[in-house]
């Protein structure tokens, strides 16, 4: 709908429309007499044109009223707008300023950031918004602050407008450009990964309020690849905006084309989190610049202790590089371990943290399916002995023999993993609570043996792929001797559980025999997705060990016996200890992987009723700031106190007493989320592509120079220029086909 | 010349027209009808009762016409001439109706006839011509019996110059009249617009036909009812009928002209069937070039 710099010249001219209809009324009234002997003729004239004559004077009529309406038109300077109360209500528009404030405007080049331009851009809006003679609305929010919901009811917007936008919407004016300016001033950086599409989708909310007006989105940001991968979503969402009329404005805050280095990772990998024992860590960091970097120093604290660093020779242009460390933890509890790079153009991901909770043991269940479980010759010996060696070697595993009925009865979550060998048989509720164990994220390894049916375990456990085995059995089988050409009978896989064997020549796996296993079903191809992966084979091809995810948690089948029954593995093979102390870590490192919390998680403590008290502490980083926080019993009697949500990245710490009087307290590690380090642009040529068919404009922020005139809408002064030339052409055309003009003499009678 | 000016008797009478008309070989127009006399017989053996001159006898002259008593007097052969004694009766019949007094410059329609009529009438007398005229709209308004005289120039100002009441026009009647009055053979020139009772002098030629009377037609048309020249809003108001029409003329003008055409293409087709001579005459014309093209067309005629 258009809109007119000067309505009011309008008004004035529009009226002006009538006077050819009242020129033409005067001009009936001022007819030049002329007495006339011929009337016979021009009776007979006017009888047969009559209707042509009159269409022909209307169309004139029509064409002059337009060509002065045309003029009034361009004196008040038309512009095309969006909204429809544009012309009702005059030229009001309103500014939507959407604000990256995710952790990557935090890039700094010289002393500036890529934040500080934005805001830099905000106040040049604002300045140019105060001095303009138009009414203008401005409403600005930070990305990480302003999200969309699916509950659009006018109470919810209004609410949401004043809890999340930074500045509400409000007419621009001198009285309330100051109080805008510092609140502007007081924007900073966030250490949120928040994308434009949420901020976007807010931003559509807010559109629908002040009808009547136009509408300027302003979208401030620094144009990372990461953020516009997703192009269906983000660009669908500024497309429906530009369909709407919005008058979408771009703008790119980053500057220069350098690189950053971003700790991706900081983790436990694998090892046993119990005290004395060895816990191996992996840190790894991202190169998100186009040259590989060399020399790259890491530093660590371990509860605030410095540790001697660590140095990646090399990563590679926009790749990765590891490292590993160990480390031993004389005590129990948690502990924090952080890494730090040295500075660069965005300093928040340098830092990464992460909470190790170290038991004095870690407990293992083994069931054993032999009635006389734990024999000397059975099998949770041999693998409990793997486990916990003794005799001074330290492990951290505290293995738990059992028979098969324990698993009804005891809670499995406090095992860090589950053996289950050569079981003859387990009832459905034993089948239910293992499944349960594994689906929430716990290991359980299966050995198979004499005792061991194949027919019972397709049907118990398998269920044709639904349940906890991860392949379907055909029977035992009898490992055929090769006498001729000796290969080894165990073939490594690439694993991680074996990789410590992985080798051409490994003489520790060469005196391995196997006698006897457990084939899988003949014909059986695992489907697609399903995760199944081999650990070991045998010769000729048959799986010997099998991995497969289950829910959240993992399952290992070894098909043969873990005693040296159907196999000589355990007996006296080194080999034996170390890859079931690798499985035995690589299960649990697998239950620890839903620790990881990031900014913008909740952090949850789960008291429990009648032993801790309701109320918690949170220490907040990066000073240790107090925020209490009382405990809610949810309708099942479940007590949790929750901090909504972690807004910057460190060590975060909650207290609370018990009633005993004891105190108690829980660490927690909140990292930003590493993807949003890679400062990678998308360039104008991909955003081109990714934004097609959406109608925008993109400007440099040092560029920008905001001009309130275009913030009105496209002027229709030329096209209206054009059509007004048009309709006077045609004025001309029909005055001529009306004989409005000069007479011709040629068609002489006599 | 302003002929405005001219005294009231003169009026009509257009010198420098006379003075053009003078060089012309007038003895050509006719040859049997001529319309000039003097020259040659007419075929109209009139009785002559009113003495108009002497002149020597020549050869071939008429032995009855021999005045024997100058004879006896003074032994020499004269015949006498009598002012009858005429090639040609012309009756100059003029429309006066409302219709004729449409004119924007000098001349409205009917002073242009009017001074065609009185020119006519000169050249007539002035070649020992007899002459009337008949002065008429919707009956005759007035009238001069034909007659061979110097005198009778200024009867024929004086019908011309009676007063004109705005009337319609009624051909028929006064051409039927006409037709039972007129006592001999001649000419009859009727000088006219043609606007109003168009069937009406048809019927009244074909009376003046069946007479014997030669009949002219001088159809007198203004430049403006031929070009319709007009622009802007105009209302037209009529002179002979009670009716008006605003419009913009620029817009009608091509309607009205076809209707013209097709009006002198009727008035064309039934004078021709009529045995009429016609000729259109335009006021934009000077007179003495109207009466040069008529005179030449009834030389052509004669031959």
């Amino acid at each position: 709908m258009p809109s007119f710099d000067f309505l009011p010249l309008l008004w004035w001219g529009l009226p002006l429309a009538l006077a050819p209809v009242i020129i033409h009324l005067i001009n009936l009234l001022r007819h030049r007499k002329v007495p006339w002997a011929a009337m016979e003729f021009l009776i007979a004239s006017q009888k047969k044109y009559r209707t042509r004559v009159l269409l022909r004077q209307l169309l004139l009529l029509l064409l002059r009223v337009a060509a002065i309406v045309g003029i009034a038109l361009l004196f008040a300077q038309p512009r095309w707008r969006s909204a429809v109360g544009a012309f009702l209500g005059g030229s009001r528009t309103a500014h939507i300023v959407l604000l990256d404030d995710s952790y990557s405007m935090s890039d700094r080049v010289g002393e500036s950031t890529a934040f500080d331009r934005g805001r830099g851009v905000i106040e040049r809006i604002l300045e140019e918004l105060v001095s303009s003679r138009h009414s203008h609305e401005l409403l600005v929010g930070r990305f990480s602050t302003i999200s969309s919901t699916d509950s659009a009811t006018p109470e919810d917007l209004e609410r949401k407008e004043t809890t999340r936008w930074d500045v509400t919407r409000q007419m621009v004016s001198p009285q309330s450009v100051q109080a805008i300016r510092n609140e502007i001033k007081s924007l900073v950086v966030s250490q949120s990964a928040a994308t434009p599409r949420e901020a976007i989708l807010a931003a559509t909310e807010m559109i629908g309020f002040g009808s009547g007006t136009s509408n300027v989105l302003w979208l401030i940001t620094d144009f990372r690849s990461k953020d516009w991968k997703v192009a269906d979503e983000t660009a669908a969402a500024l497309r429906q905006l530009s369909d709407q009329g919005v008058d979408l404005r771009l703008v790119d805050c980053a500057q220069g084309d350098h690189g950053n280095l971003t700790i991706e990772r900081l983790d436990v990998v694998g090892g046993v989190s119990a005290k004395g024992v060895l816990v191996p860590l992996e840190v790894t960091v991202r190169n998100s610049s186009d040259r590989p970097v060399r020399n790259v120093s890491i530093d660590f604290k371990e509860d605030g202790a410095a540790r001697p660093s660590v140095r990646l020779e090399e990563i590679p242009a926009r790749g990765i590089s590891s490292q590993r460390l160990e480390s031993i933890f004389s005590t129990s509890g948690s502990h924090l371990i952080s890494a730090r790079l040295e500075n660069d153009a965005v300093a928040v991901d340098n830092t990464r943290s992460t909470v190790i909770d170290i038991a004095d043991y870690v407990d293992v269940l083994l069931i054993d399916g032999d009635p006389n479980g734990g024999s000397r010759t059975g099998d949770a010996f041999f693998v409990a002995a793997a486990l916990a060696p003794g005799s001074g070697v330290a492990t951290g595993l505290r293995p738990r023999i059992e028979p098969p009925r324990a698993l009804g009865e005891l809670d499995l979550k406090t095992f860090d993993a589950i053996w289950l060998m050569d079981v003859e048989r387990l009832d459905e509720a034993e089948v239910a609570a293992i499944e349960r164990y594994a689906r929430s994220g716990g290991g359980v390894v299966f050995f198979l043996g004499p005792r061991s049916n194949a027919t019972t375990i397709n049907q118990l456990l398998y269920r044709n792929g639904d349940g906890l085995f991860p392949v379907p059995l055909a029977g035992p089988v009898d490992m055929l001797v090769d006498s001729v050409e000796k290969s080894p009978d165990v073939i490594v896989q690439d694993h991680p559980v074996v990789a410590v064997l992985s080798g051409q020549r490994n003489p520790l796996l060469g005196g391995v025999s196997i006698n006897r296993y457990m084939a899988v079903e003949r014909g059986y191809i695992a489907p697609t997705g399903s995760g199944l992966r081999r650990l070991l084979e045998l010769r000729g091809g048959a799986p010997l060990a099998v991995e497969r995810p289950y829910g959240e948690g993992l399952v290992v089948a070894f098909l043969s016996t873990a005693s040296p029954t159907w196999n000589n593995w355990a007996r006296g093979n080194p080999s034996w200890v170390v890859v079931m102390l690798e499985l035995e870590s690589h299960l649990a490192h697998v239950s620890r992987k839903a620790l990881s919390l990031e900014v913008g998680d909740r952090l949850e403590v789960k008291l429990i009723p009648g032993t801790d008290e309701s109320e918690v502490d949170f220490l907040l980083p990066p000073d240790g700031a107090v925020l209490r926080v009382a405990g809610t019993i949810d309708a099942a009697g479940s007590m949790t106190a929750e901090l909504e949500a972690a807004t910057i990245a460190g060590p975060y710490a909650a207290r609370w007493q018990r009633t005993d009087g004891s105190e108690a307290e829980k660490l927690f590690s909140v990292n930003v989320v590493p993807e949003e380090g890679d400062i990678e642009r998308i360039g104008r040529e991909r955003l081109d592509r990714t934004l097609s068919g959406v109608k925008f404009t993109l400007e440099k922020a040092a560029e920008l120079r905001p001009d309130s005139e275009s913030f009105a809408g496209i002027s229709l002064v030329t096209p209206f220029l054009y059509g007004l030339i048009v309709v006077l052409l045609l004025e001309q055309f029909v005055a001529y086909l009306c004989s409005y003009h000069s007479l011709s003499r040629s068609n002489r009678i006599g | 010349m302003n002929f405005l000016a001219m005294p009231a008797s003169k009026k009509y009478l257009h010198p420098e027209a006379i003075r053009r008309i003078a060089r012309m070989e007038l003895r050509a127009r006719t040859v049997v009808e001529g319309v000039l006399a003097g020259l040659h017989k007419s075929p109209f053996k009139g009785q002559s009762v009113e003495f108009l001159q002497h002149r020597e006898y020549v050869r071939g002259d008429d032995l009855r016409r021999v005045d024997w008593k100058v004879w006896g007097r003074q032994d020499r052969l004269y015949v006498k001439e009598f002012e009858e004694e005429t090639n040609l009766r012309l009756t100059l019949v003029v429309d006066a109706s409302a219709s004729m007094e449409y004119g924007r410059g000098l001349f409205t329609k009917f002073d242009y006839a009017a001074t065609l009529a009185a020119s006519l009438a000169w050249l007539a007398i002035s070649h020992q011509d007899a002459v009337g005229c008949v002065l008429f709209d919707d009956r005759v308004r007035a009238s001069t019996p034909s007659r061979m005289s110097r005198s009778q120039l200024t009867s024929v100002v004086e019908v011309l110059e009676t007063p004109r009441g705005r009337r319609t026009t009624d051909f028929a009647p006064v051409l039927r009249g006409l037709s039972e009055t007129l006592p001999k053979r001649g000419m009859v020139v009727i000088l006219s617009d043609l606007l109003g009772d168009r069937e009406g002098v048809f019927r009244g030629m074909r009376f003046l036909r069946q007479r014997g009377h030669e009949l002219v037609l001088l159809h007198v048309m203004d430049e403006d009812e031929l070009e319709f020249p007009f622009e802007g809003p105009t209302r037209f108001e009529g002179l002979e009928i009670p009716e008006h029409l605003a419009c913009n003329p620029r817009a009608l003008r091509k309607g009205y002209l076809e209707a013209v055409e097709d009006f002198l293409s009727t008035v064309r087709r039934r004078c021709a069937s009529s045995k009429c001579d016609y000729s259109l005459v335009r006021t934009g014309e000077g007179v003495d070039a109207a009466l040069v093209k008529f005179l030449s067309r009834r030389s052509l005629l004669a031959m």
